[in-house]
């Protein structure tokens, strides 16, 4: 009976294991436009979607995206739920001691202040405002650790949710990528406003990748290699960034 | 065990969320209780059909809806009515509005106990309290209540237990400020570094047992204070009751 | 007006939404597939609390106690991972070599052979298995009331007729049986409809989760159309669509009681 029961769980976990060969499965959070969103077909979108399904065609992986909140992201993908993430997320060491990371897609850009037009925000000067992020992104550590004294940190589990609680007033200000709120400020007709000093944390945005996959990071970084090297990012930064940047082109 | 002490050192201040929730929304949410259930029972069509109403959708309908739905309602008054007021830090933040969503829900499920158990008060005693000629509300305060809170104290009981492991979703659905955690985002963060579901969820659970079992101890000291004129009164057992 | 009402229609027709109604699938799977676990668990587990064997009924009245200090949520989120780990594990005593132990340089699993992808159907049906695990706790003392509530002249005469203990068993007390339970039975089913709202804690992409995606504001003309944070309205919908399942699945128990109650003394109900 025991035997059985070993073996039926072996050849689920083996059905599953064979199938996993054959797809890689990118996991990636859906609220975070214009890095990945669901569109109007209700299907992931966006510049990681592009650049991911660019870097799979290159490399000759087949390719599946698949939607995971982003506080746990990473725990998921050290289950083996998929095997990369690319969810606008940041290179940093703290992130290192757990996963691996690709060479970044995302040059180095930096955070920004997002306030409404006009409150008086001084980011230098911050004290006694509702400083608002997504919980567990490098600017949350980063408010954490330099803004938690004098001001309130809200976390919210994503970043669309704490926009809309600068809209509705319940926020100072906003710490996020620059690169998620310039299109939003931009749109905003006036509405948002930049304030201070952008803050330079993390190195770029790479895709998560497990430790042990030492032949996927391989195949998908010389893949990412050739498609700097022809221009493809750069071409897909300023398709999905409206001729923004940061480019990886001097 | 050394990891399992410093495990339970790590949840202490979490649970103190849990507590606080459900502390502030037992009171307030008995209150209301009474209210909609005399509403229930009430003549009046109007406060009849709204209790009515009331009581259903929100025991109809999940919490974690409710969360939601409220906390983004309550957003969208912001600007116009909670900022003019001054009172937008407070109303918006989850220490007030996770206690308000649970006082609501628990207010629902606590009238239907108690309208249920004020259904269950022995007719033949009101009606000899009408005999000795006592107002409606000498009535209610001396014959009814006294009825009504023995008939309804197990169930009750019961539900604060459930109220205390609803606290366990308040941050799922509302943002998370500074270090205000309670035991479930403790025990998801703590999961999400080192993967242990075993430990860490394991100690969460300790918790929300230990509080269960001191509330079903508190509320059946007082059951028995209630009982105290029974002869040989029926002793409230500890088991927990199934209904919600 | 006219151009009002189309363009509302096909906002409300688009993808995003016609995945959303989709995504109601996965909450009524849930709540089917779980509320039949639910009674399956229930009646293992009084079968268990009933059984004249001790060890047996300890473990069941174990089972329905701990199941019942702890939040659903917490087993909720508990289960699926720790069942996920150990069939890891069981999987891996059976597969891996030492080369593969070797070569495994990530915590978990033992070896990248025994690796298990969970996917949303793979989560669902974890969910499900959850869900009937903790409301089958409820369940088992409903029906462990509801064995005892059967009269005992029924039993007795179904032993004079010379049935043995497994025909009295089946035939007679878990028949009647079903009649004592039925109200308990309907109030686990409403916890187990409203338990489903969590199935996005889980990863699946259910109406939770959509309503969140929709209702969220959006500033980006790219994206889709722009607005404001309209998460309030879908919220209400799911609140009036659960209402409305409570109040469908009250009208059922009602008319399932009335049939079930056919030729019982009115004590019964």
């Amino acid at each position: 009976m025991k035997k059985l029961i070993l073996t039926a769980a072996a050849l689920l976990a083996l059905g599953s294991a064979t199938q996993a060969q054959e797809t890689v499965r990118i996991a990636t959070e859906g609220a975070y436009a214009p890095w990945n969103f669901l569109n109007d077909a209700g299907a992931p979108a966006g510049y990681e979607i592009d650049l991911g399904n660019a870097i799979c065609e290159k490399a000759g992986l087949t390719c599946e995206f698949v939607i995971n909140d982003w506080d746990s992201i990473i725990p998921n993908l050290l289950a083996g739920n998929y095997d990369l993430i690319m969810a606008g997320m940041s290179i940093t060491d703290e992130r290192r001691e757990t996963i691996d990371f690709s060479q970044n897609y995302f040059p180095p850009d930096p955070s920004l202040f997002v306030a409404a037009a006009g409150a008086g925000v001084d980011p230098q000067a911050l004290e006694g405002k509702r400083v608002g992020v997504q919980g567990g992104t490098i600017q949350a550590a980063y408010a954490e650790a330099n803004l938690a004294g004098a001001n309130t940190i809200v976390a919210f589990t994503t970043a669309d949710q704490a926009m809309a609680d600068l809209a509705a007033g319940n926020l100072d200000t906003i710490l996020a990528d620059g690169a998620y709120l310039e299109p939003v400020v931009a749109a905003s007709s006036g509405a948002l406003e930049f304030v201070g000093e952008d803050v330079l944390i993390g190195d770029g945005v790479g895709a998560g990748i497990r430790k042990d996959e030492t032949e996927l990071k391989t195949k998908f970084d010389d893949a990412l290699t050739a498609l700097k090297a022809d221009g493809t990012v750069d071409k897909l930064i300023a398709q999905w960034f409206e001729g923004r940047g940061p480019y990886f082109a001097e | 065990m050394d990891r399992f002490l410093t495990e339970l050192g790590l949840f202490a201040p979490a649970v103190v969320f849990n507590l606080y929730f459900a502390i502030a929304s037992i009171p307030l949410g008995f209150i209301l209780a009474v209210c909609l259930a005399l509403g229930k029972a009430s003549d009046n069509v109007l406060i009849n059909r709204l209790s009515r109403g009331y009581i259903y959708a929100f025991r109809g309908s999940p919490l974690f809806i409710q969360f939601f739905m409220i906390y983004s309602l309550a957003l969208s008054f912001n600007v116009g009515v909670w900022k003019p007021m001054g009172i937008s830090w407070w109303v918006l933040h989850p220490l007030f509005i996770g206690p308000l969503v649970l006082t609501l829900n628990t207010g629902a499920y606590t009238a239907e106990i108690f309208y249920g158990a004020l259904r269950a008060v022995p007719r033949g005693e009101i009606e000899a309290a009408r005999a000795y000629g006592m107002s409606r509300s000498q009535q209610f305060r001396q014959v009814i209540w006294p009825n009504l809170i023995r008939l309804a104290w197990p169930a009750y009981t019961n539900e604060v237990v459930f109220l205390f492991h609803a606290t366990a979703i308040v941050y799922f659905a509302l943002p998370v400020i500074g270090q205000q955690k309670d035991l479930m985002i403790t025990a998801k963060e703590l999961f999400e570094r080192d993967y242990n579901a075993f430990l860490h969820f394991s100690v969460a659970a300790l918790y929300f047992l230990a509080v269960s079992l001191v509330v079903f101890f508190l509320f059946g000291l007082v059951y028995r204070r209630l009982m105290r004129h029974m002869p040989a009164g029926p002793r409230m057992r500890y088991a927990p009751s199934w209904w919600r | 007006m006219s151009d009002n009402i189309a363009f509302w229609l096909s906002y409300l027709t688009n993808g995003k939404h016609l995945t959303w109604y989709a995504s109601f699938q996965f909450t009524i799977f849930a709540a089917v597939f779980g509320g039949t676990l639910a009674v399956v668990f229930g009646l293992i587990g009084a079968t268990f609390k009933n059984s004249r064997f001790l060890p047996l009924r300890v473990i069941g009245s174990i089972y329905s106690s701990i199941v019942r200090g702890v939040p659903d949520v917490l087993f909720f989120l508990f289960f699926p991972l720790a069942f996920e780990q150990g069939v890891e594990w069981l999987v891996a005593s059976q597969v891996c070599s030492p080369e593969m132990l070797a070569a495994q340089s990530a915590a978990w699993p033992p070896c990248k052979e025994a690796n298990w992808l969970l996917g949303t159907p793979e989560y669902l049906v974890l969910a499900s298995v959850s869900l009937g695990l903790v409301y089958g706790a409820f369940a088992t003392n409903v029906i462990h009331g509801a064995l005892r509530s059967v009269p005992k002249g029924q039993l007795e005469a179904a032993r004079a007729y010379g049935m043995s203990a497994s025909q009295v068993l089946w035939r007679v007390h878990i028949r009647q049986m079903w009649v004592y339970a039925l109200p308990g039975l309907s109030n686990v089913w409403m916890l187990i409809i409203k338990a489903t709202s969590l199935l996005s804690l889980l990863q699946i992409a259910d109406i939770v989760l959509w309503a969140d995606r929709l209702g969220a504001p959006n500033f980006l003309p790219a994206v889709g159309l722009v607005h404001d944070d309209w998460r309030w309205r879908y919220y209400l919908v799911l609140f009036v669509f659960y209402i409305l399942v409570t109040w469908l699945s009250e009208k059922g128990f009602d008319a399932i009681m009335k049939r079930a109650g056919r030729g019982i003394l009115s004590e019964a109900r």
